[in-house]
């Protein structure tokens, strides 16, 4: 089954146009890595995936279920109390994790399926100390965010985002505001939600953990999808040139 | 889409219904007023003893409130002292918060501004001096530092349309004519050195002069004569009959010298003389009650054992007085509060709508809120409605002309929409400031969680921006209580009008030090119970 496909999605910011024609599909138990220089529209589409910016054009549908249709070459969008529901198919890991400061750690994994989703209350608390557990943060339920290591909050925000239980999980640069040393510990924790069969896209610059996690890499430039294929072909073996221009430059 | 144009409607009619409000009050004030019609406002500076002040009890009394007092009493009225800020006694009189001003109120030079009763006091202009001063002449002004009481007839009798090609001479030899609010610190200017001399009322300056003992006097040379009566909103002819009346049968029994000869003023009086009639007035005890058991004669007798009219100093009767007046700063205080906190978050909100109405009324709102002083607006909510349909009036034919009248009750009332609606324009750009300052990030999460908008402010964005906007409004709390005393622009007795009170009846500087004193107290409290809060919401960062 298709979790997500995407059918070409345009999008402009004022006169520059920053996603050029992007056709994509995820399949279920997918881990796609998504790569490409800065600028390149990758973080882009990630947004326009989950609604925090809206398309121009193009189509767009979760577990097959159309959502964005095209009309006259403008995308036209649901209420919002619609789109609201959809936001249930997938969660979000920000590069720098927004974490709700005034919660605690607990606080910040429950309260969404409780006040949005009106879980039972009981059940909640249950999944997300398995969820703490998980991620190792188990003894650090009452902590509030600003008492933790990036991490740490890292790895709460993942349990976040599990306790809605997802089909998919979105990866914006889980690892670009760690210290080397902290983005063992994330890659690490994703590496193990893969080898579950979490449904994964993954905007990232560590090529070595995509080509380790990934089912499937894609090559990102200007706006377009230049190259897609398994990691062996695309990183190891890049058909393109632009690709190779890239790979070079990260292995300086 | 329809239900939150809704939404948007009503939030923009609440914020008007703010404005709408002082319009339609007096109104709705009118109508109980009218079930009632026996009062007699009696509007008067509270701090212009012998002719109405505050005595040590907390009471107002003096000449022209005995006087009042005895009229509403043959009358079958009831009196209301109503103390004014002497600058606005025009708007109070024309927009009826007050019936009329009695207040050693001088005729001369204000003929055909009010409808007068005949004069009962005829009263001169006086110059008082430190008494180690080598000014003893008029002459010896010249180059000098001459205080008056804005809008005084002292100020008057020097500048005024009627003023004697004399005085006119002299005050432009005077080095500076210097308008001072009130008596009491024209006193303590005239005590410290900045000022030379005072012109002022005979009546008050002898008061005056008595009770502050030895330090000053009086010259003997007068500036001018004038004379004291009642004043009505111009046109009011059957009020002022019905008390000239009243005035002329207590002349002709004997009480209305009594009252006088109580307050020291005997030889001032002209009522009988004005009215034709001869008074066989002497000491003669007739009896009459109430009001004539007073000060005089007791107050001689208490001479030694320390309370005297000007009692000086004695700091307990006073900061029971204060606490009391405090009660009205407080309530000014929490109600502005109350309405102010609400309300500004709803500007806030306009203030950063999708739409572009909304935005641009709120944001002439915020600037004209803050870009104006909070004393005018204060004037002209509670002044307002009156003016406001004078001026409409002039152009509906003569069936539909509106009439607003304005109770006095209505003060208080407009002491906190003028609060409220200024402190609001000030808490909307605080919120403002909170809410743009949590981070981007803080929305985007809660979108993508799927929090509603209403749950994505409440729960995420307003504890953040709580945090964040406690400092300032901190500060703007702190000036709160210190604006509190800018309701005497409209009469309304707070603390600190208190003070100035009492200080002026005491003829002394110590209650407005005690006065100081509670504000520091009073805003110590607050800055503790502020870090409290501060202090609670360090949990998080």
């Amino acid at each position: 089954m298709k979790v997500l496909e995407i059918k070409n999605l345009k999008k402009k910011f004022g006169e520059k146009v920053v996603l050029k024609d992007i056709s994509l599909q995820i399949k279920e138990g997918e881990v796609v890595s998504i790569i490409g220089p800065s600028g390149s529209g990758k973080s882009t589409l990630l947004r326009c995936a989950t609604f925090l910016e809206k398309m121009d054009a193009g189509e767009l549908s979760y577990s097959e279920k159309n959502i964005i249709h095209s009309k006259h070459g403008r995308a036209i969008y649901p209420h919002s109390k619609e789109l609201r529901k959809v936001c249930e198919n997938f969660g979000l890991v920000f590069q720098d994790f927004n974490l709700f400061p005034h919660y605690s750690v607990l606080k910040n994994i429950v309260d969404a399926p409780i006040s949005v989703e009106k879980r039972k209350k009981e059940e909640v608390y249950e999944e997300a100390r398995a969820l703490l557990k998980k991620v190792g943060l188990e003894d650090k339920e009452n902590a509030y965010p600003s008492q933790l290591s990036g991490g740490q909050k890292q790895r709460v925000a993942i349990a976040r985002a599990m306790a809605m239980r997802p089909k998919m999980l979105y990866f914006d640069e889980p690892t670009s505001a760690l210290d080397p040393e902290l983005t063992a510990e994330i890659l690490k924790l994703i590496k193990q939600l893969a080898a579950e069969k979490m449904t994964m896209v993954i905007v990232t610059h560590e090529i070595d953990f995509a080509r380790a996690v990934s089912d499937r890499v894609i090559f990102m430039d200007e706006g377009v999808i230049v190259e897609e294929g398994k990691p062996e072909d695309v990183i190891d073996n890049p058909s393109n040139e632009r690709t190779r221009e890239f790979l070079k430059k990260l292995s300086y | 889409m329809r239900k939150k144009l809704n939404r948007y409607a009503l939030l923009f009619c609440f914020v008007l219904s703010f404005f709408l409000l002082p319009l339609i009050t007096p109104v709705w004030e009118k109508i109980q007023a009218e079930k009632s019609d026996t009062t007699l406002v009696v509007g008067f500076d509270a701090e212009f003893p012998p002719y109405g002040y505050k005595d040590e009890n907390g009471d107002y009394v003096g000449y022209d409130l005995d006087l009042a007092q005895e009229v509403c009493k043959r009358q079958g009225w009831t009196l209301v002292k109503q103390p004014i800020e002497w600058n606005s006694k025009d708007m109070e009189l024309n927009s009826g918060t007050i019936d009329c001003i009695w207040n050693g109120f001088t005729v001369n030079g204000r003929e055909d501004e009010y409808t007068w009763t005949v004069p009962y006091v005829d009263n001169s202009q006086v110059i008082i001096v430190r008494n180690d001063s080598d000014i003893t002449e008029l002459s010896h002004l010249e180059n000098k530092i001459v205080a008056v009481q804005s809008d005084s007839s002292a100020l008057a009798a020097f500048t005024g349309e009627g003023a004697t090609e004399e005085n006119l001479a002299l005050c432009t030899s005077f080095k500076e004519l210097q308008q001072i609010g009130d008596y009491n610190s024209a006193f303590m200017n005239l005590e410290s050195g900045m000022v030379d001399a005072i012109g002022m009322d005979i009546g008050v300056a002898k008061y005056q002069v008595e009770s502050r003992g030895e330090t000053f006097r009086i010259l003997e040379t007068r500036v001018s004569t004038e004379q004291y009566a009642v004043g009505f909103k111009l046109g009011n002819t059957k009020l002022r009959d019905q008390v000239q009346d009243t005035l002329k049968e207590m002349v002709e029994d004997g009480t209305f010298m009594k009252i006088s000869k109580k307050w020291d003023l005997e030889d001032c009086v002209c009522l009988g003389e004005q009215l034709g009639i001869t008074e066989e007035s002497t000491g003669e005890e007739t009896e009459s009650e109430a009001v004539l058991d007073n000060p005089k004669n007791e107050k001689e007798e208490n001479q030694d054992t320390n309370t005297p009219k000007g009692n000086k100093s004695d700091i307990l009767p006073v900061v029971k007085q204060l606490g009391e007046g405090m009660v009205a700063t407080l309530s000014i205080f929490f109600l502005t509060l109350v309405f102010a906190l609400p309300l500004g978050l709803l500007i806030a909100f306009a203030r950063m709508s999708r739409y572009r109405i909304l935005n641009w009324i709120s944001g002439i709102y915020i600037s004209i809120m803050r870009g104006t002083p909070l004393m005018l607006q204060l004037l002209v909510v509670f002044f307002g409605p009156y003016y406001f349909s004078q001026y409409i009036n002039t152009f509906l034919p003569e069936q539909y002309m509106i009439t607003v009248n304005l109770s006095n009750s209505y003060r208080f009332l407009a002491v906190i929409i003028g609060f409220s609606l200024n402190y609001a324009a000030y808490f909307a750009e605080i919120y403002r400031a909170g809410i743009q300052g949590v981070p981007k990030g803080q929305r985007e999460a809660a979108l993508v969680l799927g929090y509603s908008r209403t749950q994505t402010f409440v729960k995420i964005i307003f504890p953040q921006m709580l945090k964040r906007i406690m400092p300032p409004v901190t500060n703007e709390v702190i000036t709160l209580v210190k604006d509190t005393s800018l309701a005497f622009a409209l009469a309304y007795t707070e603390m600190f009008t208190l003070a100035k009170q009492i200080s002026a009846a005491q003829t002394s500087i110590m209650p407005l030090f005690v006065a100081g004193v509670f504000y520091y107290v009073f805003n110590f409290i607050v800055a503790f119970v502020m870090k409290r809060i501060e202090k609670k919401m360090e949990y998080f960062q």
